[in-house]
């Protein structure tokens, strides 16, 4: 018999399950589904990025054999809801607006009327013949325009295109500040650019007599259900108060029972802040209050056979953008509905370009006060946001804004800190999640921190150590609130990344390069990340917050005595079914290959608000599984304990065969065990093991970042010839697993930095529609990445950190970092995050600024 | 995404191509494809009929003659990067060929196409221009010669009636004391080029130069050649004395366009850069042949 596999799959490279299936084309995509009757639909979008719609005629369209249905926006309005806003912040004003545009287009590609047809062809060739009179409007194409007094105003209940306003303090800044021997500011920008995964949106709906399934390429099942769900139960106030009042009575009941006891749970952190988050939106928009009661109404009363099953199945990718419902998907459902049809949509890459979602618009204002010495003292930031023109479902940049305002300090001995940030409205497509949303406020910091050092004649990473927290000072408490517990490791990391990278042979080199028109530069950038977090961070960032953020987990013992680990995360490429599995399997006793892991279906997945996002797969997800696999394997134990007439205590599980601990020879397989259960007279039950995980002691995810850059200062290409990222994220559950999320975080902060921007004109015009205009690297272009790990130790027993977001938080300020250090001699201070050659050429002083 | 419906013709022979040309009025000939289907995909282009010369292996050579090197117009740009007759009689073509996208494009694109299709970033409008290439268009109603300089008219826009085909190119036979080089810059691996440069420089005598072309491509809505530069070279010691003065007055003379991918300013500046490069490189490879 071979050695026990008990607690040897965590911590190695075992190979991904997945792979198998998806390398052999063997994968589950939206795409590849179809079903009976299944009708194709496409959009009708606005070439015009602001613009009153005069009038739309689609009766030629109509007419075109194939064509099923043509509906534009004032239909979809009388069978849709309004997106209600879900989550209400204070400070935040978040506009009404339905799936299709109705009078008014805001941005190039608004959605106008979706055309289902016998094929997308057909469907494609009537949108050619729809004919619209469009009414140009002046168009808000950036931050200047949008805050210029008497630009037009994009929302009219609107303060001006202000979305939101937000402002907080920490510590006494005004007398920080004035003590500093000086202040030193510097004003950033970040552009746009976007999420762009190898598969683009898409959704099936498919209506059968029993159910409506909502297929659909999503990263959270049940957030998708239930927005939709709200968006399309649009049935008459009138006749869902009826059905509530007679035969839809318990579920009225059923529903005040489980209200109330949600909110006495969780009453300490609820209140306050969601008062004023409500006062705030209603005040703006009072039609809100009459919204959300229809939505409520109807939503209670709705046909439980018309409320979508969601579900989700292979994912090509996703990086934060399908953890949004879009306004297609509500529009593609209420029109299945309607036409009691399945229909299917799969976003073209021009579409996924010009709306899918964009990310990052920022610019951030930021000064610090600093003594001489190179001490900080005092952080003051002030960012605008620019969020498009519809804000996204269900959350966006006031969301985001609320985690950059915790985590700008990062892991530096600030005494005093200020924050104010506003979000604005403007002619273009939405602000969306991507990888790592908040990632700017280490961008920012990290590359403020050169500037300082460099003003005070300090190198960076002298300027770094002094000022961060050491170990030996933990714990301790962020300025904004959050825990740093003993494992916060962020200046481990940095100690080692300037041990590895030989930072004196490399100043060697760069004086050497500069004779051959090669300008070298080496930067830093170190962060930590609430992958969970500890119990503290979500409430600091949304008071409240923290109560809804559980991982709901079940583990079953299956009749044929394999064990389904059924997760609320939504894989959309990080390997959960490998490492959900070694996970499980380690806590069982058993092969890999006796766990499977279960997603998608909302049908049978628990109810999580969140699905996977957050970098919450490895520590949200594995501690889930860790903990529900062992209250299975306590109840597997149990059962057999009694089948082998054994003391519990004496037993212990080896390779999937529970024996008494020297016994191996008399044991009882994990399919007895099931058997037994599945045949006791009464209980059918299958054994399992659920847990609602809140995620423990939780935690932070730290690494630093070192990135050389070679310049040729004739061109103005940037070539990187070395990356190190050494990287702390607890216990690895699979070493190859978080290096390939490493890499790809990274490669898509050289894509951010060198390559890719989705580019609008001064008149909101969109210009990055094909992979031609928007530029996404290569293999070619995407350096080795050398990666290290710090694993501190800790008894804590699912001490797993996120690492999904990290590569793309750290890359953006390591990479600018050195192409200031490359160009710094020239004089050059780097304050845009977009750096392609002919930036690069300006900013050397090579050639004219455009 | 989805193509518009056309009608599809394959026909057998070059006179049938050549009379659906002159009977339908809204056909386009389908070579490689490797263009005209994205631009049909997105519905830029949206012919009516296409011709497929894919079956018209008469189309398809590559040929010696006295003095000239002739490409049929189904050859595609594989076959001619990998024949001995393009590498030693045309040596600017040959440079340029692994400069265009990658070699799977190549494996179905075709030199013809790209020629007829004319996009101002591509290589080898720029390479028909710097050598002088003659292109020989057929229609129902017989043949004719366009010089280089006259085929290409402006943004994908060429001297080809719609009823004609171009049948074929020619490039003349490569001079002995000369050198060729396409250098370019392009964003990304097997991008097309920001800006580059198809350069032929030749040696006279006394190894003082006796003519140079500089063909640039990326620049704006036509390739084109800097003469005041090429001028400059003339009875100049090859050098980098010369090279580099001739890339100024190419960043002073070219007015390049300008757009997201790099600006006016950046595009004069690389014009130079690559034609300094360019002529050490085309300087350079003449030792290579003689
Ligand atoms: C990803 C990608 C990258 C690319 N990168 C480059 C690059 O870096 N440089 C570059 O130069 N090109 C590049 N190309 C384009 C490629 O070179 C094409 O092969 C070429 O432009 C067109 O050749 P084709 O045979 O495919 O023509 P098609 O696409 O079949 O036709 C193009 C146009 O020419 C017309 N046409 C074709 N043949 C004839 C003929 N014999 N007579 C009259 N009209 C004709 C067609 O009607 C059509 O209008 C790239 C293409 C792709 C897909």
């Amino acid at each position: 018999m071979r050695e026990s596999l008990a607690g040897s799959f965590v911590g190695t490279s075992v190979k991904r399950v997945e792979d198998e299936r998806l390398l052999t084309g063997a994968g589950s995509y939206i795409g590849d589904l179809k079903v009976e009757g299944m009708a194709h639909a496409a959009f009708l979008r606005s070439p015009y990025a602001h613009a009153t719609i005069e009038r739309i005629n689609a009766a030629a369209a109509q007419r075109l054999p194939g064509v099923i249905d043509i509906i534009t926006g004032e239909e979809m309005q009388a069978i849709t809801n309004p997106f209600v806003p879900l989550g209400m912040i204070d400070g935040l004003y978040t506009p009404l607006f339905w799936p299709l545009a109705i009078d008014r287009v805001r941005m190039v590609g608004d959605p106008i009327a979706i055309v289902i047809a016998e094929s997308r062809y057909i469907a494609e060739d009537a949108i050619q013949l729809i004919e619209v009179d469009y009414e140009p409007l002046p168009t808000v194409a950036n931050m200047a325009e949008a805050t210029r007094a008497g630009a037009e105003q994009i929302w009219p209940r609107a303060d001006g295109n202000v979305m939101f306003r937000t402002e907080a303090d920490y510590g006494d800044v005004d007398a920080v500040f004035a003590s500093a021997d000086r202040v030193i500011s510097e004003t950033f920008e970040s552009h746009r650019h976007s999420n762009q995964p190898m598969e683009t949106r898409g959704s099936l709906a498919e209506v059968t007599p029993d159910e409506v399934i909502f297929h659909s390429a999503a990263q959270n099942s049940h957030g998708l259900r239930w927005v939709l769900a709200m968006a399309t139960s649009s049935e008459p106030v009138l006749d869902s108060v009826k059905e509530l009042a007679g035969p839809g009575r318990d579920k009225l009941k059923a529903f005040g029972a489980g209200a109330k006891a949600f909110i006495t749970e969780r009453k300490d952190d609820l209140g306050d802040a969601d008062n004023k988050g409500f006062i705030h939106q209603v005040r703006h928009d009072p039609t809100t209050l009459k919204h959300l009661g229809k939505v409520f109404m109807n939503v209670l009363a709705q046909d439980e056979r018309r409320r979508p099953r969601v579900v989700a199945d292979d994912i090509g990718g996703a990086f934060g953008v399908k953890g949004h419902p879009g306004r297609e998907d509500a529009a593609l459902l209420a029109a299945a509905l309607k036409l009691n049809r399945s229909i299917k949509w799969i976003e073209d890459r021009n579409e996924h370009l010009t709306v899918g979602g964009m990310a990052r618009e920022e610019t951030l204002s930021v000064q610090v006060a600093v003594n001489d010495d190179g001490e900080l003292l005092g952080l003051k930031v002030d960012m605008t946001m620019d969020q498009g023109a519809y804000p996204a479902v269900p959350f966006g940049a006031a969301t985001f804004a609320g985690i950059m305002r915790v985590m700008m300090p990062g892991t530096y001995r600030f005494k005093a800190y200020s924050m104010k940030a506003a979000a604005i409205a403007s002619n273009k497509a939405k602000y969306v999640a991507y990888r790592g949303p908040w990632a700017n406020e280490t961008w920012v910091r990290e590359r403020m921190l050169d500037v300082v050092a460099r003003e005070l004649g300090l190198s960076p990473t002298e300027l770094r150590l002094r000022n961060m927290y050491g170990v030996d000072e933990l714990p301790t408490k962020m300025l904004t609130g959050p825990t740093l517990d003993v494992r916060m490791s962020a200046k481990a990391t940095l100690e080692k990344a300037i041990e590895v990278a030989g930072i004196d042979d490399f100043r060697a080199a760069q004086a050497k390069a500069r004779e051959n028109g090669h300008l070298l530069g080496i930067g830093f950038s170190t962060y930590h990340e609430g992958a969970p977090g500890p119990p503290d961070y979500a409430d600091a960032i949304l008071p409240g917050s923290g109560a809804m953020m559980a991982e709901p987990l079940t583990t079953v013992l299956e009749a044929d005595g394999t064990v389904s680990v059924i997760t609320a995360q939504m894989p959309h490429g990080q390997s959960h079914e490998t490492t959900l599995a070694q996970v499980a399997a380690d806590q069982l006793g058993v092969a890999m290959d006796q766990v499977r892991v279960i997603f998608g279906d909302t049908a049978k997945t628990d109810f999580s608000l969140l699905g996977t996002g957050g970098s919450r797969g490895g520590p949200m997800g594995g501690g889930a599984t860790l903990f529900a696999a062992r209250g299975l394997r306590d109840r597997i134990l149990d059962e057999a304990a009694d089948m082998l007439e054994a003391n519990r205590g004496d037993l212990e599980i080896t390779d999937g065969a529970i024996h008494v601990a020297g016994v191996p020879s008399i044991s009882k397989s994990f399919a007895e065990v099931a058997e037994v259960v599945r045949t006791r007279p009464g209980s059918t039950e299958p054994l399992t093991g659920s847990v609602e995980y809140d995620g423990g002691p939780g935690g932070w995810v730290q690494a630093t970042h070192v990135a050389f850059v070679d310049i040729d200062i004739e061109t103005g290409f940037v070539t990187i010839p070395r990356y190190v990222v050494v990287e702390d994220c607890g216990e690895l559950i699979n070493p190859a697993i978080v290096e390939g999320q490493v890499r790809g975080g990274v490669a898509q902060g050289v894509g951010a930095v060198f390559y890719e921007k989705s580019a609008y004109d001064d008149d909101a015009n969109f210009q990055a529609g094909t992979f031609m205009d928007y530029l996404i690297p290569t293999a070619m272009e995407i350096p080795d990445i050398e990666i290290h790990h710090l694993e501190t130790p800790s008894d804590i027993e699912a001490n797993f950190r996120g690492v999904g977001e990290g590569g793309m938080i750290g890359s953006p300020a390591a990479l600018t970092n050195a192409v200031e250090d490359a160009l710094a001699h020239l004089g050059v201070r780097i304050t845009e995050q977009h750096l392609p050659p002919t930036r690069i050429l300006e900013l050397a002083g090579v050639i004219a600024p455009a | 995404m989805k193509m518009p419906t056309f009608t599809y013709h394959r026909p057998a022979t070059v006179a049938e191509a050549l009379a659906v040309l002159a009977s339908e009025d809204d056909a386009k000939i389908l070579a490689g494809g490797q263009s005209l289907i994205p631009l049909m995909a997105m519905r830029i282009g949206q012919p009516e009929h296409l011709v497929d010369i894919g079956r018209l292996d008469e189309l398809d050579y590559i040929e010696r003659r006295d003095d000239h090197i002739a490409v049929g117009a189904l050859t595609r740009h594989a076959a001619a990067e990998d024949s001995a007759l393009v590498q030693t009689g045309a040596p600017l073509l040959a440079a340029a060929l692994g400069h265009v996208g990658h070699r799977a494009i190549r494996t179905r694109g075709t030199v013809c196409g790209s020629l007829a299709h004319a996009d101002p970033a591509a290589e080898l409008p720029a390479v028909a221009l710097a050598t002088g290439a003659t292109f020989i268009a057929r229609s129902t109603a017989g043949e004719r010669e366009i010089p280089a300089a006259d085929f290409f008219q402006g943004y994908l826009d060429t001297a080809l009636e719609p009823n004609e085909m171009l049948a074929e190119v020619r490039f003349p036979l490569w001079p002995d004391r000369a050198g060729a080089a396409v250098v370019e810059l392009s964003r990304r691996h097997g991008d097309y080029a920001l800006v580059g440069l198809a350069a032929a420089i030749d040696l006279d005598d006394a190894g003082t130069i006796g003519g140079a072309a500089l063909a640039f491509f990326g620049v704006g809505s036509l390739a084109v050649r800097i003469a005041e530069a090429e001028e400059s070279l003339l009875d100049k010691t090859p050098g980098a004395e010369a090279f580099a003065a001739a890339g100024r007055i190419v960043t002073e003379t070219i007015d390049a366009v300008g757009d997201n991918h790099g600006s006016a300013a950046y595009r004069n500046h690389i014009a130079g850069v690559l034609t300094t490069r360019g002529l050490a490189e085309a300087f350079d490879s003449i030792g290579d042949r003689v």
